[in-house]
């Protein structure tokens, strides 16, 4: 569950990206987060990962208040998080395969169960017959698709996509939302930031719109309410 | 830590080396220099303990006594100067006692014939004194030109300024050697920054996907101790070389052989390997630390 209390954040140039967000994301819900450029929908989604922390007030994911967490303790709550963005992030000189693979030696996970692990979260994103490729030899959503694999690879209890069509033509797009409602029918959250009304309009998760560092709206079902 | 972490971390770290070839090379080369002089300092430094001991035995001095003081006044003076602070020994040496030691110490030279015994001996009584040590030595001369009778006081030997302008050499070489270390240790720890600003993207994605800290840190120690490491046997090898090349010129049946007693080759392989090796890997570690504060924000 990840939980805000009245969270304002303040850069230290004076903008103020949220002001007073409330708000509550229960467990295995697919959030979606809305509002114009520069609203704050980037900020809400860092604080969840901790790559920023409050100005004031509380976020709490699993009931663990972030800014109170030591920062040699902040891997291990982002072990609990994947991350998706909409450029992937993949290392390019690596294989699909040893991208995903990364992301498990990187929490030293033992090598004997990297393999199947890796396999598994391949085949899952579609790609059991592109392990080997590098990202320059892979479409971009088959790279979102490595990414996404990469997110899910440590088994996470929350996805946090920034964008993660962005990049993507509709119909990669629609594959890449697929995968991730699948991902949500197994248990996983979703938190998902995106300007694509279509996506928003048709699957009709719960939406939660950002303007001007506040949340204005926050509806199940909701629509993506804007013309942009 | 585990031992697939560990082969990973030291991978990383060779991946990081061979990526900068060139500034890995500039680094190692600079930590070899540095600690080429950091190693004739470490000689120096051992050595001196063995030349301040036989130096030692030689800054005594000698006290000339006046024409008109007596034998008696003399052996009094004598049991006076024992009993100064800071004064280990001192002997009286009478005229003729002198004119044997003189013959004696430039082994029956020709000139010599000119020193005689008993009327004609133009040499002074005197009392060889010798202090605790070197850096007592001004002050038992100074306490002793005080005393009644005592004419002046001579040197018997340059020993002092011989030391002290080691000293200075010591002290030179020690300053440079600090210099380079410095000099050395920014030099990788710019090789680590570049290493760290190549991988910005993997460091990015580790600590995304919750890669604790010093999981991130460890290749980059290990490549900063490692330049650090390779660049200290390159002048562990030379010096050793060169020092035994020494020991052997020095003890090898010359005249001087006892002039300066060397320290041994193995007790010095011994102290060059474990001093030059422990800087060294110091050198490289800090170079890594310095980098990684200012440019591994993670």
């Amino acid at each position: 569950m990840i939980e805000m209390h009245d969270v304002w954040k303040v850069y230290p140039n004076g903008i103020e990206a949220l002001r007073g967000v409330n708000i509550t994301i229960d467990t295995g819900e697919f959030v979606y987060v809305v509002g114009p450029s520069g609203a704050g929908k980037s900020s809400f989604i860092k604080l969840m990962y901790r790559e920023e922390k409050p100005t004031s007030g509380v976020v709490l994911i699993n009931g663990v208040n972030v800014k109170r967490v030591r920062d040699w303790k902040i891997p291990h709550l982002r072990r609990k998080i994947g991350v998706v963005f909409q450029d992937y992030k993949l290392l390019p000189h690596m294989s699909a395969y040893d991208n995903v693979a990364f992301a498990l030696e990187a929490v030293e996970v033992p090598t004997k169960q990297i393999q199947p692990r890796v396999e598994e979260a391949l085949e899952l994103v579609g790609l059991s017959d592109r392990m080997k490729a590098l990202p320059s030899q892979l479409s971009g959503g088959e790279q979102q698709r490595v990414s996404i694999a990469r997110a899910i690879v440590n088994n996470p209890g929350f996805i946090i996509a920034d964008e993660p069509t962005g990049n993507l033509d509709p119909e990669n797009s629609w594959d890449i939302m697929y995968l991730l409602e699948e991902i949500n029918m197994r248990g996983t959250t979703v938190v998902m930031a995106t300007h694509n009304k279509e996506i928003v309009n048709t699957m009709r998760q719960r939406v939660i719109a950002i303007e001007q560092g506040i949340v204005v709206r926050d509806e199940i079902g909701g629509e993506y309410g804007y013309e942009d | 830590m585990k031992i697939d972490t560990l082969r990973r971390h030291f991978r990383e770290a060779y991946r990081g080396i061979v990526k900068n070839s060139w500034m890995s090379f500039a680094a190692v080369g600079a930590v070899a220099v540095t600690l080429m002089i950091f190693g004739v300092f470490v000689i120096f430094a051992v050595n001196l303990g063995s030349i301040t001991d036989e130096v030692g035995d030689n800054v005594s001095m000698n006290v000339v006594l006046k024409e008109e003081v007596t034998k008696e006044q003399a052996t009094a003076l004598t049991t006076k100067i024992k009993g100064l602070p800071n004064v280990n020994e001192a002997r009286f040496i009478s005229k003729d006692e002198g004119v044997d030691e003189v013959k004696k110490n430039l082994k029956d030279a020709d000139f010599t014939r000119v020193l005689q015994k008993g009327e004609n001996n133009f040499l002074p009584n005197l009392i060889k004194v010798t202090p605790k040590n070197v850096s007592v030595s001004k002050q038992v001369e100074d306490a002793v030109k005080g005393l009644e009778g005592v004419e002046g006081v001579k040197n018997s030997s340059t020993a002092k300024e011989l030391l002290d302008s080691v000293l200075l050499f010591k002290n030179i070489i020690l300053v440079f050697g600090v210099a380079l270390a410095v000099l050395a240790a920014f030099l990788i720890s710019n090789t680590i920054k570049l290493t760290i600003i190549a991988r910005r993207r993997e460091i990015e994605v580790q600590r995304l996907v919750g890669a604790s800290n010093w999981f991130i840190r460890w290749p980059f120690f290990i490549e900063g101790g490692f330049i650090g490491f390779v660049g200290s046997v390159l002048p562990i090898g030379v010096l050793l070389l060169v020092y035994q090349g020494f020991v052997k010129m020095i003890s090898g049946g010359s005249k001087n052989a006892n002039l300066l007693q060397m320290v041994g080759f193995g007790d010095m392989a011994m102290y060059l390997t474990g001093s030059i090796l422990g800087i060294g890997i110091f050198i490289g570690v800090f170079g890594s630390v310095l980098s990684i504060r200012r440019f591994l924000k993670i």
